[in-house]
């Protein structure tokens, strides 16, 4: 019954995003692109797409990291343009997709801090879309006990999912892994397959495992045992969700890494949000199509 | 007796021509190898941020202060030539340099703070590249040591060449005078 209301307090936002939605470049858009010799070239190609004069209106040099600060500066608007318009509980849903940033800057504050980076390096580094008012503030902490108490109390971090009991780099990563199934699986993956190799055992390796997803706990259990990329790829075998992923490539396909795999499966699920109506996902779902295009305008630049 | 001396500079200068050609030739090869190995440094640098984010790859990954893993010792050695070596730095367990005396004061918190994930103490960069994780054993020689072998190997032949040039120009300035000695002789001997 909640269909008849949505669009009462959310319709707008929702055809706004759809709108956006349909501005994602295209297969033809990445293939001039990739015909590209020069960033300028580029920048003449991005003029076409909806990012319009992005590019054009800085004086700077052209260079990589400045395209990928201004793809990064155009997400940042759109997002905060749907935000600013939204009505709970849209809003708390959008806090929500926050906090995995504000989660991912905290751990680099922290990460500068152990390597003794002064703040004002390393906080242009952080993503604007998790800012929060007592961001500069952690890299001052000693301990976690004052990094809780004294910073990330008052954040939505403090308030939603972190405690001083269980705040440094590593559970920093276990905080991550609280969003959403997919995106958990795909971590547990990641982090055993990286895991091979390193001093980074199997019971070290299970406590970063998160505590949701398809694969907890049976799942996670298995993965936590491999020792290699066959036992890990026995695991995925009795998912079929994950099965095609770690299935031998089409000869035709290339060399596509473990991640390039979860990142096209990550799209086609993003793609599928927008099939039905009535629904919060096709909000995260176009956030997260925008970064992986952002990832590939800034792949194809370098 | 100057026509021998004459046929023997000729045959000098030809031998020292030859070994300036061949020399200019490997450096062309290794510049080209060199130049190879740092394009795909670049190329996977550019994979592992695609795979990991700009964040996770970058220079906050090392700390503010580098030791290094490899030093290089170079000198210069009677003939004038220049040699270089390269040595793996022996690196202190932590434990051994907390014991040391410390030339620097170390201001802090002396309890466990914000800790760090153990990571072992001879990482080398290219492990913190965001690939794959491979079964496979890694090639005997990485990368970088292959790089920082080419460097050496570069500048040393590269000294090699400019007093292979020089010798060069000194014969050539030696021939045409023994060319005039060898004249001079023989319109005398017709004479």
């Amino acid at each position: 019954m909640a269909e008849l209301s949505f669009n009462k307090d959310h319709g707008y936002l929702e055809g706004l995003v759809r709108g956006m939605k349909a501005g994602i470049l295209t297969d033809t858009d990445y293939h001039n692109l990739a015909q590209c010799d020069t960033l300028d070239d580029m920048k003449l190609h991005l003029q076409s797409t909806d990012y319009g004069k992005m590019l054009s209106s800085s004086e700077e040099d052209l260079t990589v990291s400045l395209v990928d600060s201004k793809l990064r500066e155009n997400l940042v608007t759109e997002f905060s343009c749907l935000r600013s318009n939204a009505l709970p509980p849209l809003s708390n849903f959008l806090d929500y997709i926050t906090y995995s940033y504000m989660i991912d800057n905290v751990v680099m504050l922290i990460t500068g801090a152990l390597k003794q980076r002064d703040v004002a390096e390393v906080l242009p580094r952080c993503h604007p879309l998790g800012a929060f008012d007592q961001m500069a503030a952690v890299g001052i902490a000693r301990t976690p006990t004052e990094l809780y108490s004294a910073i990330l109390v008052d954040t939505p971090l403090g308030r939603e999912a972190v405690s001083d009991t269980n705040l440094d780099e590593m559970e920093a990563e276990i905080l991550r892994s609280k969003l959403f199934k997919f995106e958990a699986d795909r971590r547990a993956f990641i982090i055993t397959v990286n895991s091979f190799g390193t001093d980074l055992s199997g019971a070290d390796r299970s406590v970063l495992y998160p505590s949701c997803g398809k694969l907890y706990p049976e799942g996670l259990q298995l993965l936590a045992r491999a020792e290699d990329h066959e036992q890990v790829k026995a695991v995925a075998d009795c998912y079929p969700g994950y099965k095609i992923i770690f299935d031998d490539p089409e000869p035709e396909s290339g060399c596509k890494t473990l991640e390039d795999r979860f990142f096209e499966q990550e799209v086609k699920l993003n793609t599928l949000a927008f099939l039905q109506q009535f629904h919060f996902g096709v909000f995260y779902s176009y956030i997260k199509l925008k970064e992986q295009e952002s990832r590939n305008i800034v792949w194809i630049a370098e | 007796m100057v026509v021998l001396e004459l046929e023997e500079s000729s045959l000098l200068l030809d031998e020292k021509l030859l070994r300036f050609m061949d020399q200019l030739e490997l450096l062309e090869e290794k510049r080209a190898a060199l130049n190879s190995l740092i394009e795909q440094g670049w190329f996977s640098m550019s994979k592992a941020r695609y795979s990991m984010g700009n964040k996770r790859v970058s220079a906050l990954q090392y700390a503010s202060e580098i030791e290094p893993l490899v030093c290089v010792h170079a000198r210069t050695l009677e003939n004038g030539e220049v040699d270089f070596c390269t040595e793996r730095s022996k690196q202190k367990a932590r434990d051994e340099a907390g014991k040391e005396a410390r030339s620097i004061e170390d201001i802090g918190p002396q309890e466990e703070g914000v800790r760090r994930r153990n990571k072992p103490k001879n990482d080398i960069p290219e492990k913190k590249e965001g690939e794959e994780a491979s079964s496979e054993k890694a090639p005997e020689v990485t990368p970088i040591r292959r790089i920082i072998e080419l460097s050496a190997e570069i500048a040393t032949l590269q000294t090699a060449i400019l007093n292979s040039r020089q010798e060069l120009k000194q014969c050539r300035k030696d021939k045409p005078i023994l060319q005039e000695v060898s004249a001079t002789r023989l319109e005398k001997l017709t004479d």
